[in-house]
């Protein structure tokens, strides 16, 4: 990579366009690891998957294989998956509950805090082995928010709070979906793999604009069940925005009775529904909470009405992602098997729409390897947003807002704005 | 219905699919069926499945299929094998008939065109329920993937 950071991300009143290479260079993905996923706070685990002491999943903080886990004093831990003696990976199994991990290779062993409580045959060691400093690595700062658990691999930087402190908003009215404002996810996951670069699938979760192309079997689809017609569907495009916030994140926001209809469950035997959440929030705050949003936070989450989903980059042109349904706590066995159903039409790699996008963003990384046309373009909106303190509000709902506000913060980072060329990076 | 029947009958069933004749796969299916491919063991109303169609659907998922979605262009070339078919219990109304699936999936193409020609292997275990009328009816087409929980690439096409 010969290129400054500067010049990968180029915007100006009437101009915003995104290098090739943010997409296809290796060493630019290698950087993004360093510099956004292994620095930044980043989302881990839902805390609805761990809700006993020992219960843990394993995941990645960008490449690094790490465990979250809950400790027998309640906590939640997440600690490099990696043994302190010669490296080997503790824990193999992607969730499950263990009052212990033990190291397969040499029988090191290691408490759900991530304690070492024992080493096989301790008397082969020198004496002075510093066994209380042998503890599996901890991310440097775990903080939770509405249940979802987010760390960082640096100890400095600012709190989740302050991260967080725009986005939270929206956050709640997504957790407020549930009448107890908690959700619990599924234990099974819709997962994807596509040979393609993360940052096609961070793009298109906040992409009011390809809907009416992309999905138009879909749209076609609802025409002939009689639940929606394709000129309503595409009328509705102008009904709400997009919305760019500082710290990467943003969203697409539909208004209650508008693009939502399929997320609303109107189905008078869910009608109770409704009820309980004018009950829970004052009618006000129902109908706001029943918009919907796809809401990204920065890098690797976004928060949708049926599902939480999860960006696991592996390389620059391939990623994994995790589409978790919830069900909201507080609601009635029909309606979660209602929202069940609608996710399953619409999302995972059998669904009638996600794998029309997943194909959007490998025909991205086709396309890409035509060079000479050097830029991708994401001034869609520039002359018609309002612009106000971190806060971009899009004057179309099929607006490039929140990818400008994502790629701002990439660039940021990526600078080294963390403060951090990190001890990791070498 | 004998072994050979029931293996007869879903060579004929596969064959279709093979053939793209989608109208006549579907109507093999009872007015109550159900294609179903889970993720994990258990409840299909608490936890997500791949696929999860009664008829409508099913017939959402053939109109899909052929009005040449991104996910379906081109399309995929699909070769299904079946194999160590038994049948698992008989009665009067109907059986059910366990069976190992193969799966062949090929979207044809330029190799520089990411996604595409890639062939690619599924291997499932198979549960029918075929109900007895005048013709044998699927009522339940169960395909269990080994690769079931795995990431996965676009499903745009019939196990």
């Amino acid at each position: 990579m010969n290129l400054d950071i500067h010049d990968l991300v180029v915007e100006s009143d009437h101009d915003f366009r995104v290098r090739t290479d943010v997409y296809t260079d290796p060493a630019i993905f290698e950087l993004e690891m360093r510099r956004i996923f292994e620095t930044t706070w980043v989302y881990v685990a839902h805390e609805s998957e761990l809700p006993k002491p020992g219960d843990y999943v394993s995941t990645t903080i960008g490449l690094q294989p790490v465990i979250v886990s809950r400790g027998d004093d309640g906590q939640v831990h997440v600690l490099l998956n990696r043994c302190r003696h010669r490296g080997s990976a503790v824990c193999r199994l992607e969730r499950g509950h263990a009052e212990q991990f033990k190291c397969p290779y040499h029988g090191w062993v290691y408490g759900s805090d991530g304690k070492l409580l024992g080493i096989a045959q301790a008397t082969g060691y020198p004496e002075g082995m510093p066994l209380s400093e042998l503890g599996l690595a901890p991310a440097g700062r775990i903080a939770t928010y509405r249940g979802l658990i987010f760390a960082s691999l640096e100890p400095d930087g600012e709190s989740l709070d302050e991260r967080l402190s725009q986005v939270a908003t929206y956050i709640d009215l997504w957790a407020d979906r549930s009448p107890l404002g908690s959700v619990t996810l599924t234990r099974a996951a819709h997962k994807f793999l596509y040979a393609g670069n993360w940052k096609f699938q961070l793009d298109n979760g906040v992409d009011g604009y390809h809907g009416n192309y992309v999905h138009e079997s879909f749209l076609a689809i609802l025409e002939k069940a009689g639940e929606k017609t394709v000129r309503g569907y595409k009328d509705l495009r102008s009904t709400g925005s997009v919305v760019g916030l500082a710290h990467g994140d943003g969203f697409i926001d539909r208004p209650y009775g508008g693009m939502a209809g399929q997320f609303e469950y109107h189905d008078p035997k869910l009608s109770g529904y409704h009820e309980q959440l004018r009950q829970a929030y004052g009618p006000e705050r129902a109908q706001a909470v029943l918009g919907q949003r796809n809401l990204l936070i920065f890098p690797n989450l976004f928060l949708f009405e049926s599902h939480i989903r999860v960006i696991r980059p592996l390389s620059v042109n391939e990623t994994i992602v995790l589409m978790q349904p919830t069900r909201l706590d507080g609601v009635s066995d029909e309606l979660n098997t209602e929202r069940l159903r609608t996710h399953e039409r619409f999302f995972g790699p059998a669904g009638f729409g996600a794998p029309d996008d997943v194909e959007m963003f490998v025909d991205g990384q086709t396309g890409m390897k035509a060079r000479g046309v050097e830029w991708s373009i994401l001034s869609r909106g520039l002359h018609r947003e309002t612009r106000g303190d971190g806060v971009w509000l899009g004057g179309h709902s099929t607006d490039e807002a929140p990818q400008r506000s994502a790629y701002r913060e990439w660039k940021r980072w990526m600078a080294g704005a963390g403060g951090v060329t990190s001890s990791r990076e070498a | 219905m004998t072994r050979a029947e029931a293996e007869l009958f879903i060579i004929r069933e596969l064959r279709l699919i093979d053939e793209r004749r989608f109208d006549d796969w579907l109507a093999l299916f009872a007015p109550d069926c159900l294609y179903w491919l889970p993720i994990v063991e258990g409840d299909p109303a608490v936890e997500p499945s791949l696929v999860y169609d009664d008829l409508q659907r099913l017939k959402e998922r053939i109109f899909r299929i052929t009005a040449s979605p991104p996910a379906q262009e081109p399309g995929s070339r699909t070769l299904h094998n079946v194999s160590n078919v038994d049948v698992a219990e008989a009665g009067e109304d109907g059986v059910r008939v366990l069976c190992n699936l193969t799966v062949f999936e090929l979207r044809p193409g330029d190799p520089i065109q990411v996604g595409l020609a890639v062939q690619r292997v599924f291997a499932a275990n198979a549960e029918y329920h075929l109900v007895n009328g005048p013709e044998w009816r699927i009522q339940l087409r169960k395909v269990w993937l080994l690769n079931r929980d795995e990431p996965l690439y676009n499903l745009t096409f019939l196990f």
